[in-house]
Order: C-alpha cells, then sequence, then structure tokens
C-alpha cells in the first residue's frame, strides 16, 4: 500500500506543473499506469480521493489509462501482450521463459487540463 | 473546458533523482550497495546475520535496516560486530531515497565494501522504489509456496539475485524448486538463484562467491 506516498509525489509534479504553466484552476489529470508497476490503480483513486478532500487540489478528477504489459519472446523476438501472468506462453514458439519486458513498468502524469488565462 | 497541457512526468522521478545520487556516492567511494527485499519473516535478518560473521575477516560492511517499528534487526545484526543504522519507517511500506541519505549521514562508511539495505518485509511496495543500490536481491523462503515469483513478477524482474531460503525445511513443504526458479526466470532470464538455510547454513558458500564476484566488479 505505497499508493499513497505515489499519490504525494504526483501532487507534487502537479503542483510544479501548475504555477510554471500558470493554472488557474485544475480540472483533470490523466495518469498512466502500466501492468507491472506495482501500483493498483483502484488505490491509487482511493489516495487520491483522501489526499484531495480539502485543499488546493480539491474537486480534480484523477483519470488512469492502464497500459498492457508488453513482452519479446526470450526465444522467437516476437512481441506480445501475455493474456495472463500466469502463463506467458509466447503465441509463435509457445516459449515461456526468458521474455523480456519491453513496456508495462510505466507510471507517468501523461496531461493535466485546466485553466490557464491567455 | 479547459486547455489540456501533456506533462509526461515520471511519478517517481523525485524518488529516482535521489537514487541516482546515492548511485554516484556509492560508485565514488566504491561501496557495493546491495537490496535485500523479501515478505516478513523469510529470513533476511538470518541471512545477514549469517553473512556478516562468515565474511568478516574478508569485507568490511555495513548495514542500513529497514524496520516499521522497533530496532530488534538492528541489534542482532550489531551483535556480529557490523556497524548498523536502524531506519523506523513508522508504518510505512518500504523505504524511498530520501531514508537512505539520512542513514549513510550516520553511517560511517569508510573503508566499507559492502553496504546491505534490509528492505520492509514487503513483495510489492519496495521493489518500486530505487535506493541507489548495485543490485537488488529478492530473498523468498519455501514455506511461503512456489508461486510467489508468479504472483510477484515486477520484485523477481529486477531483482539480480534470488535467494530461495529454508531448504532445510523441504521435506516438510510442498514446494518446488523448479517451479519457482521457472517463474522468476520467465521475465528475468539471467537472475541467479541459490537454494540455501540460514539455519543450518547449507548453500551459502554459493551467494558468498556471488558476493565476492559482484564486489571484485565493483572496485
Amino acid at each position: 500500500m505505497h499508493e499513497l506516498s505515489l499519490i504525494e509525489s504526483m501532487l507534487g509534479i502537479i503542483r510544479e506543473e501548475r504555477d510554471k504553466h500558470g493554472m488557474t484552476r485544475i480540472h483533470r489529470v490523466h495518469v498512466v499506469n502500466g501492468a507491472l508497476s506495482g501500483a493498483v490503480s483502484d488505490a491509487l483513486l482511493f489516495g487520491w480521493e483522501c489526499l484531495t478532500q480539502d485543499g488546493d487540489m480539491q474537486g480534480v478528477k484523477l483519470e488512469i489509462t492502464d497500459a498492457p504489459l508488453l513482452v519479446v519472446c526470450g526465444s522467437c523476438g516476437r512481441e506480445f501482450t501475455p493474456e495472463d501472468a500466469h502463463c506467458m506462453a509466447c503465441p509463435a514458439c509457445g516459449e515461456i521463459l526468458g521474455h523480456e519486458v519491453k513496456s508495462g513498468k510505466e507510471l507517468y502524469i501523461e496531461e493535466i487540463e485546466a485553466d490557464i488565462p491567455d | 473546458m479547459g486547455k489540456t497541457v501533456t506533462i509526461v512526468r515520471n511519478v517517481m522521478e523525485a524518488n529516482e533523482r535521489r537514487a541516482a545520487k546515492l548511485k554516484d556516492f556509492f560508485a565514488e567511494r566504491r561501496i557495493l550497495c546491495l537490496n535485500i527485499m523479501s515478505s516478513p519473516g523469510a529470513g533476511k535478518t538470518s541471512l545477514l546475520e549469517r553473512t556478516l560473521a562468515d565474511l568478516k575477516n574478508e569485507f568490511r560492511m555495513a548495514v542500513i535496516e529497514g524496520d516499521l517499528q522497533t530496532d530488534n534487526d538492528a541489534r542482532r545484526v550489531a551483535a556480529t560486530g557490523a556497524q548498523a543504522v536502524q531506519v523506523n519507517t513508522e508504518g510505512g511500506c518500504h523505504l524511498d531515497g530520501s531514508m537512505i541519505e539520512d542513514a549513510i549521514e550516520v553511517l560511517n562508511l569508510d573503508g566499507v565494501d559492502i553496504l546491505f539495505i534490509e528492505n520492509v518485509g514487503n513483495l510489492v511496495c519496495p521493489a518500486e522504489f530505487n535506493l541507489g543500490e548495485d543490485h537488488k536481491i529478492s530473498l523468498l523462503s519455501v514455506t511461503e509456496g512456489d508461486d510467489k515469483p508468479e504472483k510477484y513478477p515486477l520484485m523477481f524482474h529486477i531483482s539480480s539475485v534470488m535467494l530461495l531460503n529454508k531448504v532445510d525445511l523441504l521435506p516438510y513443504v510442498d514446494f518446488n524448486l523448479e517451479t519457482a526458479s521457472a517463474h522468476a526466470r520467465k521475465l528475468n532470464k539471467d537472475i541467479a538463484i541459490f537454494p540455501v538455510a540460514c539455519r543450518t547454513g547449507e548453500g551459502l558458500s554459493a551467494w558468498y562467491d556471488w558476493l565476492r564476484a559482484a564486489r571484485a566488479a565493483k572496485r
């Protein structure tokens, strides 16, 4: 349950971006969470709710897109998204060992929607 | 409707910056830093007690002990004669870079060859926080079940070593070394796997050889 500290880090970044771009009111924050990031999207949403109940981020909506795990087969090099984390058989050659993670570990803020006076 | 600003900033960036600084710090001083992670009770402290005692004539070693509360582990480790500092996370489920910065302030790292960081017992959260270490070491005990590398893929994916502890109990539990190893290798084909028993000392010489090689690579 480290999602609360992740939300704290996010809030720090959002405040920096708010000041940098002169945002007067933030409507929405969009985050991308990879399947192998270690953070659970529901727990992130709950942490967001807890830490934005009042204060400067009150009413800001957090949106999360879950990004799939993408691996490269350790045997034939085929890129694929395992159907489940249990058996990661390559759809081309059936290899289950030694796959390389191409993406899915990421957790980043993609965009912020806000009022910015011209 | 407001304006949409594209940001693309890693949520972990503050910790990543700290970790990069710590990595430089350890590189300058030629200290091999190892981050040891496992569930509670898998045997991290026992592994350290053994290692510190068995290799004390070979290396100067120090330990950062992460714990929710209490300094029991730090005292156990200090009993071997190694320098130890306790970091209480006060309920926090992992160590982060700022805690390591605080800990190295109080340790005397002059001439230290190997710094062990014993992370908080947890197979999920510590995996996400880099601490500037050279290697992450996962410890799994056979009483926990051979499906753990499959259930906690990130932890084993990012580890250089998986130690399978308590193999002296293998006759009494349904734990298949092959199954656990295969799951760990699924996303990490190069992971070094050492079956050990910290209670009896079985298998530890392979772990010590790995430590010697990692230490030599850091000089």
